[in-house]
């Protein structure tokens, strides 16, 4: 039993549930035996069918019985296994936009989509197997032992020793194979990821000239793959051998037992066929557990995983609620020693910023990869909480230890590096942020952001699909979605996390001829390592390790002659 | 469906068959077990004098009982070694398809991971073998074996058997795989849709905070789950209800064997101690058959892995059908490109229109354009990997498509993702010229400036890539392959964007390292912008697959308003 499990909710009321019909279902399945044994005795003396049928009425209720309180308790642990899913999903999702971008870039997109996708329903299956198996494996083994007990003893002694004696075996064979395989874990791995990674480098093997020969190699890692597989199976299938082992002989034990107690005449034929046939039904719950025992590991690492998400802290202050005014020329933000560490030991993406910004500014900021300039753009554009610090905001008496608030992120635009393009319309992409838009605003912010000539060659127009599956668009062309997003919304605030660094210079001059009037009459942060922009900020913050190093204007910057222009230098002077 | 599958049942039928026997044995043995014990049971009922009259069904009893164990072992590992067989095989076979197409893979199929998938595809399909195949014959052998032997008693009987048991191995199996099959068209659908929705939400998740759409998301994707939900559990509830009529099956099969062996024992055509015998073996055959309709419900699964695996055949291949054998690999090369024309097909515009251009050997030269200019068709014909509709490229006269794998010998390729296998750095470099010694591979790593760096791991040129993780940056990563492209030792090498994404210093010092380390070569530099232009022989600019500007960059400068305009961008003299 894990953790995850018991922690969710209604669980305790299910298994109760659950619990009552298997005690129920364990009293079918003896009853079922006890009228068939009898059936089949009285036949064997002799007696007619029609002496029996009452019998064979009962033990037909009994047998089905049995199978419909399975059928209601697979049916129960499914429905709540459905119901748990779903409101683990409703759960991570919220919580993922809780943690926004920062995060999804930690734990990777393909991980994060996978995990609630297919960990979710993982760990579905992994509840609707799990609580049946449970009930039936604590309660059925328990109830038939003791009526075997009450009928004959030796054969209640054999199954009770039975027990133990096979689940031993099966653990410890089981824990051998484990053992075997993490010690050759590491070849194991290589072997196995062996033709994924051949796949996902046949581009580089092509170019050089190794792809036809490399067909070989991956015959060769195959068929080792396979044998090293084969050693540990032949250890693995061990365990089961041991379930199916220890079952069976003691089945037959039992059977040999009854037959000698029967010669005696120690015991009555109905009794000893009662518990033969008892004697499987006893094992059935470990041998069902043992053959779904890997169908459950998946959907308990799954849960796992998902719990660790969960427990991963917010970013956003719920409790405190802003009443923020329309950001405007005498508003005013101050960020009074602001710090990030990136991890426990104290490595600091930001190390006490101090900023002061009134009204309508465009504000570079400028700084080599792992300067923080992403990091002071998340924290502005209120993605994560700064470990330390405080943030003034006119308007506010008290000061705020995070903007990510609503209210806060409702004022601003965010274009990153490659924007993200929705698998929807193009009109649907551009009111992104303002879904009441009309068809003219849209195309007149399509005008504006210079797609409008692209979009009017579409098919579709701007109905055209765009995004994964619809038309492609190149880099540049996503940046001008972006754009008209930005020109439709005409919120106060905009941050730019690096738009440009990724695309050929002919379209980034194209896009900034674009951009500049965006800018007029907000606040923008413009995070970049391009230099050629700084011409166009009012400010220049230049980070270095996480510190703000140097700030000013232009030309404050130029005539200073420190690290500004010392970074201005070093582009000048080209290669060596 | 035919070369992912029904050869391989051609190839290995031999193996099939025993298998098929084995697990046929171990279900007799479970069979046989219950079928002793019931017999020994009512026969020592019968109080014989003497404990060896039931000595036989006593040793059977115990043989059976450890047997079956045992065979069942022997099964399991017949077929796991023969479904490892043919997935090894599949690997090859799927890698076979793959590998002329490799160069077309990333252009072709945009979206996501799809050789990940490919791969997962084929481990799939190997259940297909032991979850469907085997049991499913296993069960239809059995019911022969079984009706068979209560034919020797009773015709009649056994076909009122064959009635009952045709309903749980076929009639069930064949409606459940109908239904499964139509509605699984629908989950798919549905699922795709998801997995769309959730990407969208992951990767536009700061779009998603920022409008404040959140949770009308959470909403929206909610709704299209309960659709799916909904399919799920009426699948569910379905096959909960086909297993609670299957049960009821057997229950008659049970009652009706009671009332058979019954009569056939009053009438002393069987012995009396039989009727326990048949009665009990009756359970022990409801495990064999009632899942058979699971496992064939499972089939509508494969089919989209094997849709998928079929569709990569539809991939487009390099054109290399000419290939020579006798090339001469010179170390002097010169490109010729005369009045070459391209596209795509048929319809769409020339991705290269007219372009004629001579490369010698030594030259370096970069390549500007916008996306969609021509850049990597340009690349992709010198490498002679696509074929000019007209005009031809030559490399010392013979046409580029004539080297087939040769060409790896005249020309190296450093691009934007260079793959990094999961082995160690020694290996990662030694790909480049598989008998170098690892003097060559010092040497190689010295010139792309990451010797010190690998040396000052723990495990030096024994360090696996993989594991390196964040340590490996994304300069370090190019230098790796730089390396590697070192090793290969080509008199060409073709540059796809290797520094989009790195800072401006990383940048320089990279292409400082390339320019250093490729002295001599020929390099063909396809560029986003103007950083280290100067250094080259030529720039060239294109637009429309056509040369719209080229020459030295001083004579840029000193010619085009719009080149100097874009220099400015990339070298902010102005400031």
């Amino acid at each position: 039993m894990n953790r995850e499990l018991m922690s969710y909710k209604g669980i305790k009321l299910i298994l109760a549930l659950i619990s009552v019909m298997t005690i129920i279902q364990s009293v079918c399945i003896i009853y079922q035996a006890k009228w068939l044994a009898d059936i089949i005795s009285s036949l064997f003396a002799g007696h007619r069918l029609s002496s029996v049928s009452n019998q064979i009425i009962y033990f037909a209720f009994a047998f089905t019985g049995r199978y419909a309180l399975s059928l209601l308790i697979k049916r129960g642990a499914y429905l709540f296994a459905q119901k748990t899913g779903t409101r683990l999903r409703e759960q991570v999702l919220a919580k993922l936009f809780q943690l926004g971008p920062a995060f999804v870039r930690r734990e990777g997109t393909g991980n994060l989509v996978t995990l609630v996708l297919e960990g979710i329903s993982q760990v579905r299956t992994f509840i609707g197997l799990i609580l049946p198996r449970m009930s039936s494996m604590g309660i059925t083994p328990v109830m038939i032992l003791m009526i075997v007990f009450i009928e004959n003893k030796t054969s209640g002694v054999i199954l009770l020793v039975t027990m133990p004696v096979l689940i031993v075996f099966m653990i410890l064979l089981g824990l051998a194979a484990q053992k075997k395989m993490d010690m050759q874990w590491s070849a194991y791995r290589t072997l196995s990821n062996h033709f994924v990674d051949s796949l996902r480098g046949i581009e580089t093997l092509k170019f050089l000239g190794l792809s036809k020969k490399h067909g070989t190699s991956i015959k060769r890692v195959s068929d080792k793959y396979r044998t090293m597989t084969m050693r540990t199976l032949r250890l693995a299938f061990l365990s089961s051998f041991a379930l199916d082992f220890f079952t069976m002989l003691s089945v037959a034990t039992v059977a040999v037992m009854l037959g000698l107690q029967l010669i005696k005449g120690e015991i009555l034929l109905n009794s000893a066929l009662m518990i033969l046939i008892l004697a499987p039904e006893y094992f059935l719950p470990v041998r069902e557990l043992g053959a779904d025992y890997h169908a459950t590991l998946n959907g308990k690492e799954a849960a796992s995983a998902i719990q660790s998400i969960m427990d991963v802290p917010n970013e956003q202050k719920i409790e405190d609620h802003l009443d923020l005014s329309p950001w405007n020329e005498n508003s005013e933000m101050t960020l009074n020693k602001v710090s990030m560490y990136r991890n426990e030991e104290g490595k600091m993406s930001l190390n006490c910023i101090n900023l002061n910004v009134k009204g309508f500014k465009k504000i570079g900021i400028i700084g080599e990869s792992g300067a923080g300039k992403s990091t002071l753009i998340d924290i502005l554009s209120g993605f994560i909480t700064p470990t330390e610090g405080e943030i003034h905001l006119s308007g506010n008496e008290h000061p705020l230890s995070s903007l990510t608030h609503e209210e806060w992120r409702q004022q601003i635009t965010y274009i990153p590096q490659t924007p993200y393009i929705f698998s929807q319309s193009v009109l649907d992409n551009v009111r992104f942020y303002k879904p009441s838009a009309s068809d003219a605003e849209v195309k007149q912010a399509l005008e504006q952001a210079g797609l409008a000539d692209l979009v009017s060659q579409f098919p579709d127009g701007i109905n055209e699909q765009i995004g994964n599956g619809g038309r492609m668009m190149s880099g540049g062309q996503e940046q001008r979605i972006a754009l008209a997003r930005a020109f439709l919304c005409e919120r106060p605030i905009i941050l730019l996390d690096e738009p440009t660094a990724h695309l050929d210079i002919e379209t980034e001059y194209a896009l900034k001829e674009t951009m500049l009037p965006l800018f007029k009459q907000k606040l923008v942060f413009f995070a970049t390592h391009r230099l050629h922009w700084m011409k166009q900020m009012d400010y220049i913050i230049v980070l270095n390790q996480g510190k703000i190093i140097e700030e000013g204007t232009l030309d404050e910057l130029l005539n200073k002659k420190g690290e500004f222009h010392k970074l201005i230098q070093s582009q000048l002077e080209g290669l060596e | 469906m035919k070369e992912w599958f029904i050869d391989y049942i051609k190839r290995y039928w031999r193996r099939f068959i025993v298998i098929v026997i084995v697990s046929i044995l171990a279900v007799l043995c479970g069979a046989a077990l219950m079928f002793t014990s019931g017999y020994l049971i009512s026969k020592a009922a019968l109080r014989p004098e003497n404990v060896l009259m039931i000595y036989v069904p006593i040793v059977a009893v115990r043989t059976f009982g450890i047997g079956r164990a045992a065979i069942q072992y022997i099964a399991r590992l017949t077929s796991h070694d023969a479904t490892l067989r043919i997935l090894s095989e599949m690997r090859i076979q799927l890698y076979k398809i793959l590998e002329p197409r490799a160069l077309f893979i990333r252009s072709k199929v945009r979206t996501g991971n799809i050789l990940g998938l490919l791969s997962d595809d084929i481990e799939h399909l190997q259940d297909i073998y032991l979850r469907t195949i085997f049991p499913s014959i296993v069960a239809l052998s059995v019911y022969f074996i079984v009706i068979f032997s209560l034919g020797w008693f009773s015709i009649p009987f056994a076909l009122i058997m064959a009635i009952y048991l045709f309903i749980l191995i076929v009639f069930f199996p064949l409606v459940s795989l109908w239904i499964t099959k139509r509605k699984s068209q629908e989950i798919n659908h549905q699922r795709n849709h998801l997995y769309q929705s959730l990407t969208d939400a992951v990767l536009g998740v700061s779009d998603l905070m920022i409008s404040g759409r959140s949770k009308a998301f959470i909403r929206n994707h909610e709704m299209d789950e309960t659709e799916i939900t909904k399919i799920e559990s009426s699948l569910h509830s379905m096959s909960q209800v086909r297993e609670f009529i299957s049960q009821g099956i057997i229950g008659l099969i049970v009652i009706s064997m009671i009332v058979w062996s019954s009569g056939m024992a009053n009438t002393h055509q069987i012995p009396g101690t039989l009727i326990a015998a048949f009665v009990l073996v009756v359970f022990t055959l409801g495990e064999i058959f009632i899942p058979i309709s699971e496992s064939t419900e499972k089939i509508s699964q494969y089919q989209t892995s094997l849709d998928r695996l079929q569709e990569t055949s539809h991939f487009e291949t390099e054109d290399s059908k000419n290939e020579i054998e006798n090339v001469s690999l010179h170390q002097k090369v010169t490109i010729c490109l005369d009045h070459v024309h391209f596209r795509h097909d048929n319809e769409s515009d020339w991705a290269i229109n007219d372009l004629s251009l001579t490369i010698k050997q030594g030259e370096k030269i970069a390549i500007i354009g916008r996306s969609g200019a021509g850049k990597s068709s340009l690349i992709k014909l010198i490498y002679g990997a696509l074929q000019p509709e007209r005009g031809t490229i030559t490399l010392n006269g013979i046409p580029a498509n004539h080297f087939g794998d040769k060409m790896s010998k005249m020309i190296s390729v450093l691009n934007q993702t260079p793959y990094l296998f999961d082995t160690t750095i020694r290996n990662n470099i030694r790909l480049g010229h598989q008998q170098a010694s690892d003097e060559d591979i010092k040497r190689a790593a010295k010139q792309a400036k990451l010797d010190e760096y690998i040396e000052s791991l723990p495990l030096g040129y024994q360090s696996a890539v993989d594991e390196m993780g964040e340590n490996f940056s994304g300069g370090q990563r190019q230098r790796l392959a730089l390396a590697r492209v070192l090793l290969q030792n080509t008199p060409i090498v073709l540059m796809d964007e290797p520094t989009v994404g790195l800072d401006p210093s990383t940048e320089k010092e990279l292409l400082e390292t390339i320019f250093e380390a490729m002295k001599g070569k020929t390099l063909i530099w396809v560029t986003h912008h103007l950083v280290g232009a100067d250094k080259m022989d030529k720039v060239i600019f294109m637009e429309q697959g056509k040369i719209e500007m080229q020459g030295h960059h001083r004579e840029l400068m000193n010619q085009f308003e719009r080149y100097r305009r874009l220099y400015q961008l990339d070298v902010p003299y102005q400031l």
